[in-house]
């Protein structure tokens, strides 16, 4: 009974929340909104026993993703009065189109009942495994080839984006490594000849 | 006693909020960036809740790759983001037809 109360209060934050996201017309409005949303799918996963995914998504999401979108935000500094404009002509067909989906994705869920007779929540707090122990035997044995592919995903993101929003002004009187080690010594010094003066 | 079916629903609701806003937006990208956030994490709600149901922990492997090719995403691009802003000085998404001609 807990159990269900703790579930409906955060469903219903997160509900909120996630309408906050397309309703506000601020985007650091929808940013915090969605920071809360994540912050509520959080705790929602804590209920599934999910705990590492659970932590994981506070701290990447809240702690990386979302700070560097307001980051984003506050630097494009987006006037507010062309905000305004284009809302309301495609407002009644989208918000059909979402309550369809909603609609058809619901109605599948409940029409077929009997095919989640047999699924029951069973709890894993008896059998004393932890969820970060099995999650990290499976990720380093079975799907240790993915988790490579997954890290060498994020250095090419690391890499892209630096590319992508690196910006080289005009005379900077910086070091270019590549021109230095090219350079060649016999280049440099040059041996003149002086004829020597004096007697 | 919590079904699956409740879990289901509440991430199908959010899944159609992520839909409408990503249509009903046409006046900001980050807006729509972050309605992909909101689709990644009702799909990734419905994996860990059969992940809890039928006890198997391969929902779950599922949900952290997700993560981190939806961090990357992010990252992407909100990097073609600053690099658009800094062209054309706008983010809206009706001024985005420069590819047309």
């Amino acid at each position: 009974m807990l159990l269900e109360i703790i579930f409906y209060i955060f469903a219903s934050i997160l509900i909120c929340a996630s309408l906050g996201v397309i309703l506000f017309k601020n985007p650091v409005y929808s940013a915090v909104s969605l920071i809360l949303a994540f912050i509520t799918t959080g705790m929602l996963w804590l209920l599934l026993e999910a705990e590492f995914l659970a932590i994981v998504l506070v701290l990447v999401y809240v702690g990386a993703v979302m700070v560097l979108f307001l980051f984003v935000i506050m630097m494009l500094n987006i006037h507010q009065e062309e905000e305004k404009s284009g809302f309301t002509k495609i407002a009644p067909i989208a918000i059909f189109l979402g309550l369809v989906i909603a609609a058809e994705l619901i109605a599948l869920y409940w029409i077929q009942s009997d095919q989640f007779s047999g699924l029951e929540s069973i709890s894993n707090s008896s059998l004393s495994v932890d969820n970060t122990l099995l999650l990290g035997t499976e990720l380093f044995t079975k799907y240790i080839l993915s988790f490579e592919i997954a890290g060498f995903i994020l250095l090419l993101a690391i890499i892209v984006s630096i590319s992508l929003t690196l910006r080289t002004r005009k005379n900077v009187k910086k070091q270019i490594a590549s021109d230095q080690i090219a350079a060649d010594p016999k280049q440099r010094v040059r041996m003149v000849d002086i004829k020597r003066g004096g007697n | 006693m919590l079904s699956l079916q409740s879990y289901l629903t509440l991430s199908a609701i959010i899944f159609s909020i992520g839909i409408t806003g990503i249509v009903i937006n046409r006046k900001n990208i980050i807006i729509v960036m972050m309605c992909t956030e909101l689709l990644l994490i009702s799909v990734n709600f419905n994996f860990i809740a059969f992940s809890h149901f039928m006890q198997d922990l391969a929902g779950q492997i599922f949900v952290f790759f997700i993560l981190t090719v939806a961090a990357a995403e992010a990252a992407i691009g909100l990097a073609i983001l600053v690099a658009l802003y800094r062209n054309k000085k706008s983010i809206s998404v009706g001024d985005l037809n420069k590819l047309r001609n």
